[in-house]
């Protein structure tokens, strides 16, 4: 089978700067791989490996920085067989609407498929949407939460863990499946997968079509800090247990 | 005004339609399958019957149609994994795109987290919007109506999913939501028999327990349901006691509304202590039952 599985390339969060006046800086920030979907690359790959003669594509749509040498090895050592990637500054900072049908473009480019899996929310936005909103683009059956996948002939079968029940659905190809963090582990690649991730295809392109994104963002800064009291005390202390116990009572 | 709510948990339920009622002098409820009802939430409830083996995403067509007949202006929708799949197929139906896990309304400017906390991002729909809104945003507001009952024909999808089995998760029991104290462990738990030391304490101070991160991946020392944190539960209870939690960004977004923030930590660099309103420096391992002790 045909496994596409699609991601995002966010800048790292550990490198983001927050300004003087609480807006964010990325100036220094990493580009990688939105960290969860790591997770739908290793299921892809572990279900690539389950089904012989299966083949997974990666796909991501995203400004001219994501085309990064670095970044699309970390992705094709990771299980990966072949990578398609928008990089065009028309797909910066897209909601999920604009990501979808970017997404779509790009999708069509890479020929026939039976499945594509999502990861279970971006690092930035997190709001769990390009999923559905690209299985409607492409006139897709969809379903989220998947904790495990099984292929069938013509269908996967889902097990999809929600909030207070766990459904096992059985799902036409082709379809849009998003996994939890759950699904797998991500691997680690080795030195030998890098290498090897060098020689395997890259296909990069620009946008066609423009993406006008539906949500407009008025504003986005760092939160204002909650004023805390900042007592520390060593547990060493004379009576800091006492001081601590205190405290709490006092709180409640 | 009109406004569509989309939920499938009563809590929800009342809590959404109190929300839209703040905004909307109309209000139409979509509910789903058996959902149970509250009194009172809503001008109209238009239920969608599930056929057998449907899944409750398929009756996204169903809500497409409602939506349509309805000519709402703004939809707010719990954020459960079905709903999310509804609401996403409604956007994708009318350009739009789901404004999620709102933590706050300010008129039409919708806030919520970027990057876990990092930001708050402040958002406004173009057209029609449509936000997923979580549990506390609206609890103030007061829910009212007739809930005038209208049956909805089933429109099916082009592709179903069909619906093998439904299993129930088997819960912990502890709602943390409704906790007021909150016992939170973290890494600095070596095994999870010492996790005893944190239930002792839940005990004295009828709390309820939760952890980081690690404790619920990889290993399942605790329910993944009490995790605190990005993708996990979002808390702002009075108390919260963080035991051998460093403090990283990705926890702290998860408390840091909560009213007094205590923190137990062995190591005095741990950020934690920079973001709480007492710390204790020490052992969880020594410090933890002598706590429960003086309490």
């Amino acid at each position: 089978m045909k496994i596409v599985v699609s991601f995002k390339v966010v800048p790292d969060d550990q490198d983001i700067q927050v300004s003087g006046d609480g807006s964010l800086d990325f100036s220094k920030a990493h580009k990688i791989v939105s960290t969860y979907d790591l997770n739908a690359m290793e299921a892809a790959a572990q279900l690539a490996a389950a089904n012989e003669g299966s083949s997974v594509v990666g796909v991501t749509v995203g400004d001219k920085k994501i085309d990064d040498s670095k970044l699309k090895k970390n992705v094709l050592a990771r299980g990966v067989d072949e990578l398609f990637m928008t990089a065009d500054d028309a797909c910066a900072d897209m909601d999920a609407h604009a990501t979808a049908a970017a997404l779509a473009e790009l999708v069509a480019k890479v020929g026939d498929y039976d499945l594509i899996l999502c990861g279970d929310g971006s690092a930035d936005n997190y709001a769990q949407q390009v999923d559905v909103q690209l299985a409607a683009k492409l006139g897709l059956p969809v379903v989220n939460g998947a904790t495990k996948i099984e292929a069938g002939d013509g269908f996967v079968t889902v097990e999809r863990t929600l909030e207070d029940v766990v459904e096992t659905v059985e799902v036409p190809l082709p379809a849009v499946v998003s996994v939890t963090p759950d699904v797998a582990l991500p691997r680690i690649p080795g030195m030998k997968d890098i290498l090897a991730a060098g020689k395997k295809p890259m296909n990069v392109v620009a946008a066609e079509g423009t993406f006008a994104n539906a949500i407009k963002v008025v504003d986005c800064k760092a939160p204002e800090q909650a004023d805390r009291k900042l007592e520390i005390i060593d547990a060493s202390e004379d009576g800091a247990i006492e001081k601590f116990a205190a405290a709490i009572k006092a709180a409640l | 005004m009109k406004a569509l709510v989309l939920a499938e948990r009563s809590d929800a339920i009342a809590e959404l339609c109190a929300g839209a009622r703040t905004v909307a002098d109309e209000v139409v409820l979509v509910a789903f399958g058996d959902t149970q009802v509250p009194e009172a939430v809503a001008d109209k409830v238009a239920h969608i019957a599930l056929p057998e083996g449907a899944v409750v995403d398929d009756a996204a067509d169903t809500v497409i149609a409602a939506f349509d007949a309805e000519k709402a202006d703004v939809v707010f929708v719990e954020p459960t994994k079905h709903m999310k799949v509804v609401a996403g197929k409604l956007a994708a139906h009318l350009g739009a795109s789901v404004i999620t896990d709102v933590i706050a309304f300010e008129g039409d400017v919708a806030t919520n987290m970027f990057f876990g906390g990092v930001g708050m991002k402040k958002q406004k729909a173009a057209g029609v919007a449509i936000y997923t809104v979580g549990a506390g945003v609206f609890a103030e507001a007061q829910a009212s109506g007739a809930n005038a009952v209208e049956e909805l024909a089933w429109v099916a999808p082009a592709k179903a999913v069909k619906l093998v089995s439904s299993k129930a998760i088997e819960k912990s029991g502890v709602d943390l939501f409704k906790a007021d104290v909150v016992v939170a462990a973290g890494r600095g738990f070596a095994a999870k028999e010492d996790l005893k030391m944190a239930d002792e304490l839940c005990e004295k101070l009828g709390a309820g327990l939760g952890c980081s991160r690690p404790l619920t991946e990889g290993v399942d020392w605790l329910p993944t349901e009490v995790y605190i944190g990005v993708s996990g539960l979002m808390l702002s209870p009075k108390v919260y006691i963080a035991a051998g939690i460093s403090g990283q960004m990705q926890h702290m977004v998860g408390c840091n509304r909560a009213t007094t923030l205590f923190a137990i930590n062995k190591d005095k660099n741990a950020p934690i202590f920079k973001q709480c309103d007492f710390g204790l420096v020490g052992d969880i391992n020594t410090v933890l039952p002598a706590l429960t002790a003086a309490l």
